[in-house]
């Protein structure tokens, strides 16, 4: 069975003062196997955030089903909805999203202290992470204190912590420069090796040139979608490439 | 490009801003109007056809003195803040392109804007409110209301020079603002990453060791002229204490509730905790004038208002007699006189005494301790151990109260108003008495001067032993002369046959001694009516207006606070908390910050009730019964008050959080 399924996803916005109503979504269907790492790629305004947003019960569709290890995530009620996410989502933001208020350590203990996790507990999790990524020593550190990359990372063991079903990345390296991205993404690789399911959605190709499967969305519909195989990165990036240049003059697929 | 560009653009601007300008506005014309209003008391014509006019004046002149004072203050405060927010505003201005010049011109229009609608408006309500004013003046003072109405030419300028000068003061502060920065700063404006603050542990220990001491003041403080001194440095080290708790000790205490662990990391903890440490910082000051306001609001309302309410009471205090006579050194043959003139003006008024008190004695202010008195040569009335004795013979008592004691020279009779004489004996700097009995009950003279010190009463074989007392006392230096004298009674007429009756005595009397001085609570009451009324006017409204200061420092508190925890709230919720969560913790941080100011000005209040009661003695108000309900009255009314402006701006915050 596969970790995520997503059937025939719609969504429309209609303004407050009865404006021409929007279709982000027109009819999105995909599904996501344990273990995957996947790019959505588009371009602005396509839909990418708006699909990521529905699978993390952020907002609502306006038809369709979504479903989290047999779970219907559509359903759940608003009630359990954040303790759903807590448990089963972590979140990786362009803009880290980390509360200035706390240190490194109290940002990555957040959902565990939500979530009602005793302090021993919450140490016997961090360690391992914040090991792994190399964050240790700015564990006491605030947030204005550290670079992008090191926020980056704050944001990911976050998103870690909880050990959640599927790891949600909303253009992770939007606000890195290219050597943090290159970090973050081969960091990336390494977690999915250890088996995290990864959905990211990027408009950079070396972002997802990093990644085993991309979906292309474009005006709110699944347009195509590559796997890497045994490609190497740059191949991988190069056939992205390609195949976003002939979507954008509209050849794959004329309409 | 149009003349008036800059003009529509700081309309515009005001406009967009209404949700922060609005309350600048109101509070604005609110001072304007206020300070209007006290300047125009202070010299408004019909005030002076009072009888005691220059005291009230005064009473008004220092009122419009604190309101320009707090003006002052409290506009730059707002606009200080108001600049803040807007800083990015102006910033986009100048990346677009607007040079620095052009946005001060904007600055210049919009201050100027402020300043007419402020002063012009507040000019206006205040003129038509000032007849209203004077009216309730002298509703309180109870004084006959005149007709007409006047525009006191002074007052308007006096306002428009103040508030003029206050809105150019912002104006340079605002260009000042803007020149000094750079463009990508503005822009920034207010988010540029916040430093958790630092515990500053002198400061946190040097709050509570002033506020202790302060504490300590307040409640060891036994005389009342002594607290009417101590009280103004207790009040300095309770606000010094105030800010420095608020600042560092608050900070100080947070951080030490996060470094204990298991208490940190539980969400009804975690979330609060750490916003607070943050909110402190910047708030700090803010809760720490929010708080001092309010005991300040409180504590003038309530002492007001309970010496206006307990003005009988209070005037029976000072006159415990509706006419009082006393006299310096009567010999024997004037007493009789005085005696005979007092009878004989009373039977022609028509009007009979009753509830006569009556009689001679020999008062000395001494040193005390314990039960040796020495003579007191300090006259420092504030000093602990100061007492008052007096002296009366065997036979005064016993006309007094219809008995018939005989004392022989070396035993005394001893009646305690306040203090306390151990033992059996008293001693004289070495002319010992010794204590033959202590009576429970003795008619005597002011309760009032019992108050101020330890004052008692003692009954003396006769006048020769007095005389040994004070030669003992003085050491056998001049001579005592004679005894004093004192006469009050009670009479049953009107006010205006009391008066006259008074003035009649002071001519009769002064014929017989010199040193003869009469009074009457009628002929007083009027100058009581205008100094407590008038207080109590200034009470009022002095009140108001730093209610009215705590209202928009929480108004503007609440909105900033909004703006800067959406987005914590927002990442919050994006992290895995639910909505009732969020709204959980916004709860509990808006009512710790709201209510911290209100609970620690009600505990200032309570250390402070002691030395109040004390010094509301001095002004002759002794009803502790009184000033208690008063106070409780006022703190109820004012919670009421801020838990209406807590519902109305916590709604507000809510709708700029979610």
């Amino acid at each position: 069975m596969p970790l995520l399924e997503v059937y025939n996803l719609k969504k429309i916005y209609t303004t407050r003062f009865g404006g021409n109503p929007v279709q982000a979504l027109t009819n999105v269907t995909f599904s996501l196997k344990q273990g995957e790492f996947t790019a959505v790629m588009g371009e602005s305004g396509s839909g990418k955030t708006t699909l990521l947003n529905i699978i993390a019960a952020l907002d609502k569709p306006t038809s369709g089903e979504v479903f989290l290890n047999g779970k219907d995530i559509v359903s759940i009620k608003e009630k359990e909805i954040s303790a759903f996410r807590r448990d089963n989502i972590g979140f990786v933001f362009q803009d880290f999203n980390l509360l200035d208020t706390f240190s490194i350590k109290d940002n990555i203990l957040l959902p565990l202290v939500l979530a009602g996790k005793s302090y021993e507990e919450m140490i016997e999790l961090l360690k391992p992470i914040v090991k792994r990524l190399k964050i240790e020593d700015i564990l006491e550190k605030y947030p204005y204190e550290v670079s992008g990359g090191q926020k980056q990372k704050t944001a990911i063991a976050r998103a870690l912590i909880t050990k959640p079903q599927l790891i949600l990345a909303d253009e992770p390296t939007g606000s890195l420069d290219s050597r943090s991205s290159s970090e973050l993404l081969h960091l990336f690789n390494e977690i999915n090796k250890d088996g995290q399911t990864i959905l990211m959605v990027t408009h950079s190709i070396k972002a997802a040139s990093f990644a085993k499967r991309v979906l292309f969305i474009k005006d709110g519909e699944l347009f195509h979608q590559l796997y890497k195989g045994s490609m190497s990165n740059e191949e991988f990036y190069q056939k992205i490439s390609d195949t976003l240049i002939l979507i954008a003059t509209g050849g794959v697929r004329n309409e | 490009m149009n003349r008036f560009f800059y003009a529509k653009l700081a309309v515009n601007n005001m406009q967009k801003n209404a949700q922060t300008y609005l309350p600048y506005l109101l509070t604005g014309i609110f001072t304007v109007m206020m300070f209007y209003n006290m300047s125009f008391l202070a010299v408004a014509k019909d005030i002076g056809s009072l009888s005691d006019s220059g005291q009230l004046r005064k009473l008004l002149s220092f009122g419009a003195g604190v309101i320009a004072v707090f003006s002052v203050i409290f506009l730059f405060y707002t606009n200080s803040f108001l600049i803040k927010r807007r800083k990015k505003e102006f910033g986009l201005f100048n990346i677009l392109g607007m040079e620095k010049k052009h946005i001060a011109r904007i600055i210049l229009w919009e201050t100027l804007f402020t300043a007419v609608i402020s002063i012009g408006v507040g000019l206006a309500a205040g003129i038509l409110f000032s007849k209203l004013m004077i009216l309730l003046l002298f509703k309180i003072i109870t004084f006959q209301v005149t007709f007409g109405f006047e525009i006191p030419v002074t007052a308007v300028i006096n306002t428009s020079v103040l508030f003029g000068g206050i809105f150019l003061l912002n104006l340079v502060y605002n260009v000042l603002q803007v020149h000094l920065s750079k463009p990508i700063e503005l822009l920034k404006g207010s988010s540029v990453g916040e430093k958790e603050p630092k515990t500053n542990w002198l400061i946190a220990i040097i709050g509570a060791v002033s506020l202790a001491i302060a504490y300590y003041i307040a409640l060891t403080t036994e005389s009342p002229l002594a607290a009417l001194q101590l009280f103004f440095v207790a009040v300095v080290l309770a606000m010094i204490g105030t800010y420095c708790l608020f600042t560092a000790g608050s900070i100080a205490l947070l951080k030490m509730l996060r470094k204990n662990k298991s208490y940190y990391y539980q969400l009804k903890h975690f979330i609060p905790v750490s916003g607070m440490i943050y909110r402190m910082k910047q708030n700090a000051v803010g809760l720490a004038n929010i708080c001092i306001l309010s005991t300040a609001v409180i504590i003038m309302l309530s002492t007001t208002v309970s010496m206006y309410v307990g003005m009988e009471d209070l005037l029976r205090t000072r006159y415990p007699r509706n006419i009082l006579v006393s006299a310096r050194n009567v010999s024997d043959e004037q007493a009789i006189k005085l005696d005979a003139a007092i009878e004989k003006q009373a039977l022609e008024a028509g009007l009979i005494p009753k509830d006569v008190i009556r009689y001679r004695s020999m008062s000395f202010p001494v040193s005390q301790d314990g039960a040796s008195f020495t003579q007191d040569h300090s006259n420092n009335y504030a000093a602990g151990n100061i007492a008052m004795v007096v002296c009366l013979t065997a036979d005064e008592y016993n006309r007094m109260e219809n008995k018939s004691v005989s004392l022989d020279s070396s035993e005394a009779l001893l009646y305690t108003l306040k203090g306390d004489i151990p033992g059996d004996t008293v001693n004289f700097n070495g002319f010992e008495l010794s204590i033959k009995e202590r009576l429970d009950s003795l008619e005597t003279e002011d309760k009032m001067s019992a108050l101020l010190t330890n004052s008692y009463f003692l009954i003396v074989d006769d006048v020769d032993t007095i005389k040994q007392i004070y030669n003992s006392l003085s050491g056998n230096q001049g001579d005592m002369g004679e005894l004093s004298y004192y006469y009050g009674f009670d009479v049953a007429g009107d006010k205006d046959a009391q008066i006259s009756l008074v003035s009649a005595l002071q001519k009769a009397l002064k014929e017989i001694n010199a040193d003869c001085y009469v009074e009457g609570a009628e002929s007083a009451r009027a100058g009581f009516y205008s100094i407590y009324g008038g207080l109590f006017f200034l009470g009022i409204f002095l009140g108001l207006l730093f209610m009215m200061a705590t209202v928009l420092i929480i108004y503007y508190k609440q909105i900033a606070e909004g703006y800067e925890d959406r987005e914590r709230f927002e990442i919050m919720q994006k992290v895995g908390m639910s909505r009732d969560e969020v709204k959980q913790a916004i709860k509990s941080q808006v009512l710790a910050v709201f209510f911290l100011p209100l609970v620690a000005a009600v505990i200032h209040i309570g250390f402070a009730f002691k030395v109040i009661t004390k010094m509301l003695a001095v002004l002759n108000l002794t009803n502790v019964q009184l000033f208690a309900g008063c106070t409780a009255l006022t703190i109820l009314v004012f919670a009421v008050f801020y838990v209406i402006i807590y519902g109305l701006t916590a709604r507000t915050y809510y709708h700029l959080v979610s």
